[in-house]
């Protein structure tokens, strides 16, 4: 039953929304912009009252004649803002029951979401006493009502007991208080609202709170025409000996009113409070029994970002939890804004506007972040919307001016940019070597950024790899190659005083390089301890470089770790995986920032590892290419290694 | 779309947006009260008599007290519930059992009740129950003639032990 409803409000949301879409353009679509309009409208509803405030006086006979002037003299200024102070509160009660409406249609509510639906509910009923008080103020005949209604209803309660309405029971029962309590309450209620709307929007990653600007001109143009239109008036000064008979009634604030007048007060009470105790309990409905899921985790390019996704968090959301600046607008499946490729895994699509992503865009792999849930580990690919510092990637053309084999299977390449462009980085950033065919092959910067020479790279022959072959077979001084640049956003943190442990797994050495060299060059006195991990003696392709640094600068230090030593190596030193040796050395973890680059096997030991010793995961950086946690391998040699090289990666 | 049409599609759907506003802002009217109806609001907070009657504590009774609470009479705090009943015309309009407030039930018994009642000249009878017996001790009768619209309280005085008929 539930289902159907919510399937029957994703249908006419959809379609009403399409339609909107061709007249708004998908950016300027109030439908998603909902919980923004509400929040603008609270700022217009604010602005107004305090202009009214200003005016208002807070007496029997004082209040009613205070704003008759205020409307009928202040015409075009005071009545204006009257009017819109009442109908920008009725329009911010439509969008709320709109925003509302469409996550429980498209079942958004549950789950870590249930943390913004219980607290919209508790601000919608906060919005409603807020408007219920706001309408006693003027003291007209509707005012009358309203408080003589909300005397008899709270009476029902027995801490009441028909007590209140004795306040309210002949004419002239009322003194000036009364309304210097009214204005006092119609400042801290709102204040809870906007105390409120900042809770409700906590755990809403990158929560917008202003809808586009057309937006904003149109709604609050369209308001001031409907102020001038059909001004808000009061509607005869209160008198306690006389019922009101008829009465133009707000629906969007009182439409509980009458029902006190048809029903039973105590059937009112079982209906609200019924009501309300439905929409706190409904994220938990209908409850799931042994439920678990499990988290999945996202790889997320080009930042090489691992992130954990929470049950029912969609692609986009986990990215904006994560920080990572992934484009987006409309959050709705109306945009198309958050594009992305999934690369490995699977993802329910979820519900979007078919215009926004075709079955031939889908079967070639993309998805609509904002809808897409993962159903498994996934690695995706989006286009930054801006570059990391502002810098923008960029095509560039190098030469080829030395090639040095490091070890058998370790090349090191500089190649020197053409053209007089300077080509701006962060340490630890890579490139794409763009290949003829269009294929692309990602390896770390191993220079660091002030080096005003030939660009380093550091890049480990793959058997069978198409371009670490040829990089080792044919490839020769003076060759050119174009690359795209620079990508990612595994770079060194220089706001914190953390000290610094590094990882480097085989030629992860590369992006540790740029950053110790850059740390240095800066004069960066943190602690920094650098564990090479390697197989046997003869892949520490550069051992005497870090054993330099060790001497040139009391801050840093290197342990070298072999996994696999040979006889002839004769190594006496640590030996084992390279994270073990950390936590050996460093059991706890939570006063260091981490960052790791190595193959994937490396990684994905690692990070859980250093989760248990306390290692904080703001604190935990790492530049494992082609990874996500629990992706399974398709053998042997498939998408394994680092971006600090490409040696072993399936983009050899 | 075109531009121009965008714009005016837009514009219509904002005067929609602020025309569903401006409507349900003041409509549909409400009828609280038919034309031709007067109210009659029964309202009083009274405090009936004790339950019990205060009494003498017997020598014995006070020496088992501590020196400083040997208070020669003692009250039990209950009172009674009022009970009132309201004839309108020689038909019972209300009939209250009103319990006294307080966990120890030595409040004052509130009471509210409302109905409409055809506008017009009406003979109201009210009496009234305070005391252990039960038995009606105050009475108090008018003649209103009640305008369309118009709102009559009935009240209860407690100092004066009369009903008071305000409209």
């Amino acid at each position: 039953m539930l289902k159907l409803i919510q399937l029957a409000g994703q249908w006419l949301f959809l379609r009403v929304e399409r339609l909107f879409n061709h007249a708004f353009g998908e950016e300027n679509n109030p439908l998603y912009h909902l919980g923004q309009i509400s929040f603008f409208l609270f700022w217009i509803v604010l602005i107004s009252g305090l202009y009214l405030y200003i005016f208002f006086k807070t007496g029997v006979e004082e209040a009613y004649a205070s704003v008759e002037q205020l409307t009928l003299e202040q015409r075009y200024v005071g009545g204006v803002m009257r009017s819109l102070h009442r109908y920008a509160s009725d329009g911010m009660v439509l969008s709320m029951l709109l925003h509302l409406g469409r996550h429980f249609f498209f079942d958004h509510y549950r789950s870590f979401r249930w943390f913004s639906w219980v607290s919209g509910v508790v601000l919608l009923w906060l919005v409603y006493v807020s408007g219920i008080n706001g309408y006693m103020l003027p003291w007209d005949r509707l005012a009358q009502f309203v408080t003589v209604g909300t005397a008899e209803w709270l009476d029902w309660l027995p801490i009441f007991n028909g007590a209140l309405i004795r306040n309210f029971i002949f004419e002239g029962a009322v003194n000036d208080r009364l309304f210097s309590l009214f204005s006092f309450m119609h400042i801290g209620l709102p204040l809870g609202v906007l105390a409120l709307l900042w809770i409700h929007t906590q755990r809403v990653p990158a929560a917008k709170t202003n809808p586009p600007r057309p937006l904003m001109a149109w709604l609050t143009a369209s308001l001031v025409v409907l102020s001038l239109v059909k001004p808000a008036l009061s509607q005869g000064p209160a008198n306690l000996a006389v019922a009101p008979t008829t009465l133009e009634l707000d629906w969007f604030y009182l439409p509980i009113f009458p029902l006190f007048y048809r029903w039973s007060v105590g059937e009112v009470w079982l209906l609200v409070g019924s009501a309300t105790a439905l929409f706190f309990v409904l994220p938990w409905l209908p409850p799931k029994l042994r439920h678990h899921k499990g988290a999945f985790h996202l790889m997320i390019r080009p930042d090489n970002r691992i992130v954990a996704a929470r049950e029912g968090e969609t692609l986009l959301e986990s990215a904006l939890r994560d920080g990572i600046a992934f484009p987006f607008d409309c959050r709705n499946g109306g945009c198309g804004k958050c594009k992305c490729t999934i690369a490995y895994g699977k993802v329910d699509y979820g519900i979007y506007q078919n215009e926004m992503l075709s079955s031939e865009e889908r079967a070639a792999g993309q998805a609509l972040a904002c809808c897409a849930t993962p159903l498994s580990d996934v690695e995706l690919e989006y286009v930054p919307a801006a570059p990391l510092g502002g810098i923008a990637v960029k095509r560039h053309r190098a030469q080829i001016v030395s090639l040095d084999r490091l070890t058998d299977d370790v090349m090191r390449v500089h190649m020197k940019l053409l053209g007089e462009e300077e080509l701006r980085y962060y340490a630890g950033q890579y490139i794409n070597i763009l290949l003829p065919d269009g294929e692309k092959r990602s390896f770390s910067f191993a220079t660091a950024p002030h080096e005003r020479g030939p660009l380093e790279l550091q890049i480990r022959h793959i058997p069978g790899g198409k371009f670490t072959t040829h990089v080792f077979t044919t490839m020769k001084v003076g060759d050119i190659v174009d690359f795209e640049g620079p990508l990612g956003s595994f770079f060194l943190r220089e706001d914190s005083a953390k000290p610094m442990i590094f990882v480097a797994g085989a030629t992860g050495f590369a992006p540790v390089k740029s950053m110790l060299e850059h740390a240095f060059h800066i004069g960066m006195k943190r602690k920094m301890i650098l564990y090479w991990g390697v197989r046997s003696l003869k892949d520490l392709y550069l051992p005497d470089l870090p054993r330099q640094w060790a001497t040139e600068h009391p801050n840093f230090s290197f342990v070298p770790v072999l996994s696999e030593p040979k006889p002839e190596d004769r190594w006496t030193g640590r030996t084992g995986l390279v994270h073990g040796a950390i936590i050996e050395d460093y059991p706890d973890l939570s006063a260091y920032q981490l960052y790791a680059c190595g193959s994937a096997g490396m990684v994905e030991a690692a990070h859980p590892a250093f989760a248990e010793h306390g290692l904080s995961q703001d604190d935990c950086f790492s530049d494992a290419f082609k990874l996500a946690p629990h992706v399974a391998r398709q053998g042997e040699h498939a998408v394994l290694v680092s971006l600090g090289g490409g040696g072993g990666s399936g983009h050899a | 779309m075109p531009k121009a049409l965008r714009y005016l599609a837009q514009a219509v759907l904002y005067a929609a947006f602020v025309a569903v506003i401006g409507y349900f802002s003041t409509a549909p009217r409400y009828e609280h009260l038919p034309a031709d109806e007067a109210l009659i609001k029964l309202s009083f907070s009274h405090a009936g008599e004790r339950k019990e009657a205060c009494r003498e504590r017997t020598p014995e009774e006070l020496a088992k007290l501590a020196p400083n609470m040997r208070a020669q009479t003692v009250c039990p705090r209950e009172r009674v519930p009022v009970r009132v009943e309201i004839v309108l015309d020689d038909q019972p309009l209300f009939h209250v059992l009103a319990a006294p407030s307080g966990l120890a039930k030595d409040g004052a018994s509130t009471v509210y009740r409302r109905a409409p009642v055809p506008a017009g000249t009406h003979r109201i009878g009210a009496r009234l129950s305070d005391v252990p017996s039960g038995e009606f001790n105050r009475a108090g009768d008018v003649t209103v003639e009640l305008k369309p619209g118009h709102v009559l309280v009935i009240d209860f005085d407690g100092q004066t032990g009369k009903f008071v008929f305000r409209s």
